[in-house]
């Protein structure tokens, strides 16, 4: 099957179920259903809200660590030829690192909240 | 054909009921519950019929009316020894003498009727119920302002019927995002039934919080069956629904101490103890989450509910939920005995200082009516104000 067919019988595969789910799909909601669930309270204002996600700092520490990981393996392959030329450089990459998580502590990234 | 044979899938799988538990049947609810031709949705989004069990209040009905009204169709309404007037229009209803010793075949009856109303909706048989309420936004919106959103400005429209939320400094740290107000019950699963909670969050952090109805009065069997009924509830919480299931049956038999024993040793070596932060929804007198949790691990052990000292003076909802992560909020309600809960969620006339009444008046409204959800009048209209005018 060549690329064209494939092409058109993806496409009438998408079609045939966006018009399958807009004929058997919910029709639109009344303004009671379109109230969010609080157990029969009623909000104040829209849901469309702005607030901090937590974690945003934890997962930056995290990336930190993880780009250290990625390239200490293929490092440690190198460093079976190379010696302690790679030990130097590696000791180097990893100075930059822990100066951002030394950062991070003091940005109080280590505290949970 | 393919429809047909969904139909009757459909129909073999247990019925989703929504329940609101009203005065003095949680206990019986929650056993209800144990039987595997129903299972209890937690929310009326995913649920076929609504139950409504217990003696409610007058001013529950316009919540009840709302909540029909969120559940997908097909749906039916059983009322079950319930009295709400026409709030829910001509809703199917099963009454029951209260007589403790034939708990078991009334239970039985409710089951017969749940199981024939998920019959006959899955069948067609049955048309389902229409809207109560009125097919109005909150606040009119469509056509109104310069792009359509309900207003003028950056934050004065009132997109879908309702505002747009203003800064607010957050308690943790003072950074000004959007508080998220809404009043939250009665009829939450996770909350005891009919306590209504005015909370103002940021993100999942309770920035306050007002009692506006305090929680109905259940009636328990026995101390022990309370205390383990509460500990299962606080095991689902904690996400071991299984152990909260073995508890619940415990809760419902007559108990022999090596079954008990068993299940104080399973809840022990879980570590649910260690998930509980230390000095966790303190109140002076009660201990903090963890010791009540001990406390009621003790009964699986045989010993009897610990009576505690009187509350103080102070101790309120109002005071102990504001600071707490949802998820820790939850379980320090439900940490609370019924009568201690109670003293806590005392509603208190004076807080409210600018005279808005977000209860009553607009409830009377609608009882006259007939009509329409209180987002339209009395309260909301302040608020939508507030939005527009800042």
């Amino acid at each position: 099957m060549d690329l064209v067919t494939k092409i058109i019988v993806i496409c009438a595969v998408s079609a045939l179920a966006i018009f399958a789910l807009w004929r058997t799909g919910a029709k639109d909601a009344t303004a009671p259903q379109q109230l969010p669930y609080l157990g029969g309270g009623t909000p104040d204002t829209h849901a469309w809200q702005r607030y901090h996600v937590r974690y945003y700092s934890m997962t930056l520490l995290f990336i930190a660590f993880e780009m250290e990981m990625m390239f200490m393996y293929p490092w440690a392959v190198v460093f079976v030829e190379e010696g302690g030329k790679a030990m130097m450089e590696m000791g180097m990459f990893l100075a930059i690192l822990s100066i951002g998580i030394v950062y991070a502590w003091r940005e109080g990234v280590f505290r949970w909240q | 054909m393919a429809v047909s044979a969904l139909k009757r899938w459909a129909g073999k799988a247990p019925a989703s009921v929504f329940v609101a538990i009203g005065e003095g049947m949680r206990e019986r609810v929650e056993r209800l519950f144990a039987d595997p031709r129903i299972e209890r949705a937690a929310t009326p989004r995913h649920a076929a019929i609504f139950l409504i069990a217990g003696p409610m209040r007058l001013e529950d009905r316009e919540d009840l009316r709302r909540l029909h009204d969120q559940m997908p169709h097909p749906r039916a309404t059983l009322l079950w020894a319930a009295e709400v007037g026409e709030a829910l229009g001509d809703a199917e209803k099963l009454n029951f003498t209260l007589q403790p010793a034939d708990t078991s075949r009334a239970d039985e009856a409710a089951l017969d009727r749940l199981t024939r109303i998920w019959a006959e909706l899955s069948d067609g048989e049955r048309p389902s119920e229409p809207d109560l309420l009125h097919d109005e936004p909150p606040n009119p919106w469509q056509g109104i302002g310069p792009h359509g959103q309900g207003g003028k400005g950056m934050m004065g429209g009132t997109p879908y019927g309702r505002p747009m939320a203003m800064t607010a400094d957050d308690l943790r740290d003072g950074l000004a995002l959007d508080p998220y107000t809404a009043r939250f019950g009665p009829f939450l699963p996770m909350f005891p039934p009919g306590l209504l909670l005015e909370m103002t969050l940021q993100g999942d952090v309770i920035q306050s919080a007002k009692v506006l109805r305090p929680p109905l009065p259940q009636a328990a069997r026995d101390d022990a069956s309370a205390a383990l009924l509460r500990l299962a509830r606080l095991l689902d919480l904690l996400g071991l629904p299984v152990l909260g299931h073995r508890a619940r049956l415990a809760a419902a038999g007559d108990r022999p101490s090596s079954t008990l024993e068993t299940l104080g040793r399973a809840i022990r070596w879980s570590g649910s103890t260690l998930a509980i932060r230390p000095g966790l929804g303190a109140v002076e007198g009660q201990g903090d989450l963890r010791t009540r949790f001990d406390d009621l691990l003790a009964v699986t052990g045989g010993s009897s509910a610990e009576t505690r000292p009187e509350l103080p003076e102070s101790a309120h909802l109002s005071s102990l939920l504001p600071g707490l992560e949802w998820s820790e909020a939850m379980l320090v309600l439900n940490s609370f005995d019924d009568e201690t809960l109670s003293a806590l969620a005392v509603v208190k006339e004076d807080e409210d200082k600018d005279g808005h009444d977000h209860e009553g008046s607009g409830y009377m409204h609608h009882e006259h009516h007939g009509h329409g959800g209180h987002q339209g009048d009395g309260g909301h209209d302040h608020h939508a104000g507030h939005g527009g005018g800042a």
